[in-house]
């Protein structure tokens, strides 16, 4: 029996939400909230399998929840259902730990698909979102050399496959395609999205804690 | 004090030689250095040459003896019978004192009567040889006396000119004409008396002013009137002129100097006009001031025009200015020049009234030497600079050589007086040189300090209009910055709100058409906020995010697409109103393909004609195109001329091509806003 956190405010869209999550997993447990502060809670108190977290919510934005659930339930597959669609609200929740996105307007089928391939390990990923990616990478690899060699930062570098994929995908090729243009399985093109994802959000902690070391939060 | 370099050529590119490679430099710096010394040491020892043999040639045509005209009847004296006596009268033979001895003229006392005080009377045989002209008187004139003179014709006074007891009347550069009343002239054995008072050499601080007696001429008025004109205009006339000229230069430096604050003219100022007081005779004043008073008084003055003299020329060559050590020399040098100007009365006074002129001549050897240094100092300094003024110098160290080695070796009683001498000329003018030569230096500073300003004035100018112009980028910046964040704001408002709101219509209407709509009209919301917030985007990413929405739409619905886009990447930029709308013309096609078309095959070209600047999107289905209306357009429901007027707004055009049974071509034709764009990527990219 499924874990299932979902944060969203408004009551019919939650209600909704509810059911397409019973659809996906029959007989799940779904624990609701309709704000940050009680999610937060709830992550503190119960495990979790899957979690469906809007982002614009009246006391704040779900990448907190999500950036909680990944530091504190790393297991979690995290799934930001939002309205917004572009890059400058994506991009961060996927830093945070998202492990994928829905767009609330879909019709339920498509949702029921995208949520069913996503928690069988099929995340998306558009073109847009790819573009970002790769320009993060890079950024990161230029200013690795720079950062000094005794520091905890993991070094985080994608591999060429996983280069392969994000550029055909920032080229407009969809998932599916780019298996059949590599010779790979859909499964093994899925695989190449999560490792993405986890080096995103990897590369991001790191970030973070380095920043926060800069700050002087933590004391050696 | 404050101590200023002439102008910007003092700063002198050779000294500031690096220090790294010493031995090279110093070899280099100096060898260049000894030749411009040695070159102007060459041409200062021309110009002495040149003034000593000038000075030898005045002093020979001027001589009594090369002046005398026997034509016109004027009658010049060589020799007189000369004896010292203070009486009233020249005595007669046969008087205790009358030892009276033939002398020649110039007679100098230091020669002929040394150590004597007083009074020596010369007697002049007169005879008329030729009968004066009717209506002419004759005369008498004395070409130089010193200190001062009585003149007696056949033992009755007819002119002195001054006090003939102590203090004597101080006369010594002046002619003096003596008409001889014709009353008093005897047909024969006429007898001119001249007697002349004065000092020994001793007791003067200048042997100019020193006892003695030069020509004296004897012939008719106007002839004799000639002549001493001649002579007084060398001698007195040309000298005043040349000190008012001095002293408007003094002034004029003096006022210089106190407006630009520029020590070295000051001292200029004082020196030119300590020299064209000192003499330009502008006084014959007779004052009764004891004679050894005046002496040192006027030996007292040359002190502290040394010490100008000195000044200037440290000043001038911009010693003090530079560091340390040569402010420290410079004070020395100050202490030092001071102090001269009260050893020099001490040791006179010291030394005692018949030692003047001993005491005097030393310091002016001092003085003198003093001159050679600092000029020295002064050529070494600029010769290194290859300053203009070098040369100018280099003629006024031959200059004052010159001078200085004629007075000196006049005073020593080396040269015989007498006479006109180059010296009384040669100064005045070597000051005016230099006098023009600071005026040219300080109007060429003024000059370029005006250029400079000029500049200065233009580029503010240049830089108030830049200013100007990033203020407005700036203003325009912020502007920008405020429509952004309003674009946001209401974006999010648009999303939490309006959106909200669609989207519970979408999840909660039972009626499939309601939902539809709804979720259209938040398709369409959502592409109005990214027009709205949106940055611009490349050409080749639209059409990755195109390809992307339109392949896997098409593939879910089961239609086979194929997409064919340009070989190259295209950099282009796209505006995000562009992007928007040409992504609702696409969403519109395919929609209408997936509901009404029935095809299963969509082919998409996507081509760019950068000559003409414009994309082209074809979206061809081999469906069964769409129906005609009765007035043979096609159907409106299938969103065509939502289309339509979509690309046009965007100043493109979309052509549908149908007919039943053959499949539709949508073509659409946009304008790349190459221009415009740019400019608004670039201006995001500055920001």
């Amino acid at each position: 029996m499924k874990q299932i956190l979902l944060l969203e405010d408004l009551p019919e869209i939650r209600a909704w939400l509810k059911t397409l999550a019973l659809q996906v997993f029959p007989g799940a447990q779904i624990s609701e909230s309709a704000r940050i502060h009680d999610a937060l809670e709830l992550v503190n108190a119960v495990r979790f399998d899957v979690a469906m977290v809007d982002l614009g919510l009246p006391d704040g934005s779900g990448v907190e929840v999500v950036q909680a659930l990944r530091e504190k339930q790393p297991d979690v597959q995290s799934v930001v259902v939002t309205i917004h669609d572009d890059d400058d609200h994506l991009f961060p929740a996927l830093q945070a730990g998202a492990f994928g996105y829905l767009l609330k307007e879909q019709s339920r089928e498509q949702l029921a698909e995208q949520l069913q391939r996503i928690a069988q390990g099929e995340p998306p990923l558009s073109p847009s979102i790819a573009r970002r990616v790769i320009q993060y990478f890079t950024a990161q690899a230029r200013l690795q050399p720079v950062q000094e060699p005794d520091t905890v930062t993991p070094h985080v570098q994608l591999t060429d496959r996983e280069n392969e994929v994000l550029l055909r995908v920032a080229k407009g090729f969809t998932l599916p395609e780019i298996g059949v243009q590599l010779n790979l399985s859909r499964h093994t093109i899925a695989d190449y999205v999560k490792q993405i994802y986890r080096k995103l959000n990897v590369s991001s902690r790191a970030e973070a804690a380095l920043e926060a070391q800069r700050l002087g939060l933590f004391r050696r | 004090m404050r101590e200023q370099a002439p102008a910007a050529e003092a700063v002198t590119p050779g000294g500031d030689a690096p220090a790294a490679p010493v031995v090279a430099s110093s070899l280099v710096g100096l060898a260049p250095r000894g030749i411009w010394v040695v070159l102007g040491l060459a041409l200062a020892a021309l110009v002495a040459l040149g003034l000593l043999a000038l000075n030898h040639e005045t002093t020979r045509l001027s001589r009594a003896g090369a002046l005398a005209l026997a034509d016109d009847g004027v009658q010049s004296f060589q020799r007189a019978l000369a004896v010292a006596d203070n009486g009233a009268r020249f005595p007669e033979a046969g008087a205790a004192s009358a030892k009276a001895v033939q002398v020649a003229l110039p007679d100098e006392w230091s020669r002929t009567q040394p150590g004597h005080t007083g009074g020596v009377w010369y007697r002049f045989p007169l005879a008329l040889t030729q009968p004066l002209p009717a209506g002419e008187l004759l005369a008498a004139m004395v070409d130089r006396a010193c200190s001062s003179v009585e003149v007696q014709l056949n033992g009755v006074a007819v002119f002195r000119s001054g006090r003939m007891t102590e203090p004597y009347a101080r006369d010594c550069f002046g002619a003096h004409v003596v008409p001889l009343p014709t009353a008093l002239l005897r047909p024969q054995g006429n007898v001119l008396d001249i007697k002349v008072a004065g000092y020994p050499v001793q007791r003067v601080t200048a042997r100019q002013r020193a006892g003695g007696l030069a020509a004296v001429h004897v012939g008719p008025l106007s002839e004799i009137r000639q002549l001493a004109d001649a002579q007084v205009f060398w001698t007195t006339t040309l000298s005043q002129i040349m000190g008012g000229v001095l002293v408007v230069m003094g002034v004029f430096s003096l006022g210089l100097a106190w407006v630009r604050r520029l020590d070295y003219l000051l001292y200029f100022g004082l020196l030119t006009m300590g020299w064209a007081l000192m003499t330009g005779r502008f006084w014959r004043a007779d004052l009764a001031v004891p004679n050894d008073a005046m002496e040192v008084l006027i030996a007292m003055l040359m002190a502290p025009m040394t010490g100008f003299a000195i000044k200037f020329l440290l000043g001038y060559a911009g010693i003090g200015v530079r560091d340390k050590a040569q402010q420290v020399w410079n004070q020395r040098v100050n202490l030092l020049l001071w102090a001269q100007c009260l050893l020099l009365p001490l040791s006179l006074l010291l030394l005692g009234v018949d030692r003047l002129f001993l005491g005097a001549r030393i310091w002016f050897m001092v003085f003198a030497i003093e001159l050679f240094v600092a000029i020295g100092h002064f050529l070494w300094v600029t010769g290194r600079g290859r300053r203009a003024e070098f040369w100018l110098m280099c003629a006024a160290l031959g200059v004052v050589a010159a001078v200085l080695g004629i007075e000196l070796s006049y005073q020593n009683g080396l040269l015989q007086a007498g006479g006109l001498h180059v010296t009384h000329f040669v100064m005045p003018l070597l000051y005016a040189a230099v006098g023009v030569r600071l005026i040219q230096v300080y109007a060429r500073a003024l000059q370029s300090a005006e250029g400079a300003r000029a500049h200065l004035e233009r580029r503010v100018q240049e830089i108030s209009v830049e200013i100007e112009r990033n203020f407005n980028q700036i203003a325009e910046l912020r502007v920008d910055q405020i429509a952004e964040k309003e674009r946001k704001r209401i974006a999010g408002d648009l999303h939490d709100d309006l959106g909200a709101k669609l989207l519970t219509i979408v999840h909660t209407s039972d009626n499939d058409r309601i939902s539809t709509l709804a979720r259209e009209a938040l398709e369409e919301m959502r592409l109005s906020v990214r027009g709205l917030t949106g940055r611009p985007m490349v050409l080749s990413d639209s059409l990755a995010d195109w390809r992307s929405e339109v392949v896997s739409r098409l593939g879910q619905a089961g239609i086979e697409c194929e997409w064919r886009n340009p070989n190259d990447t295209i950099e282009e930029p796209l505006s995000s109103r562009t992007y928007v709308q040409t992504t609702r013309i696409l969403r519109e096609a395919v929609s209408n393909i997936i509901k009404h078309s029935g095809a299963s095959h969509v082919v998409i070209t996507a081509d760019v004609d950068l000559e003409n600047h414009v994309f082209v999107l074809v979206i061809q289905d081999n469906g069964k195109g769409i129906p005609m209306e009765l007035d043979g357009r096609l159907d409106r429901g299938h969103g065509m001329t939502s289309m339509k007027h979509r690309a046009k707004q965007l100043s493109g055009q979309c052509l549908v091509e149908s007919g039943p049974g053959f499949g539709t071509v949508i073509r659409l034709t946009l304008p790349l806003e190459i221009a415009s764009m740019q400019q608004v990527m670039s201006h995001r990219l500055g920001s």
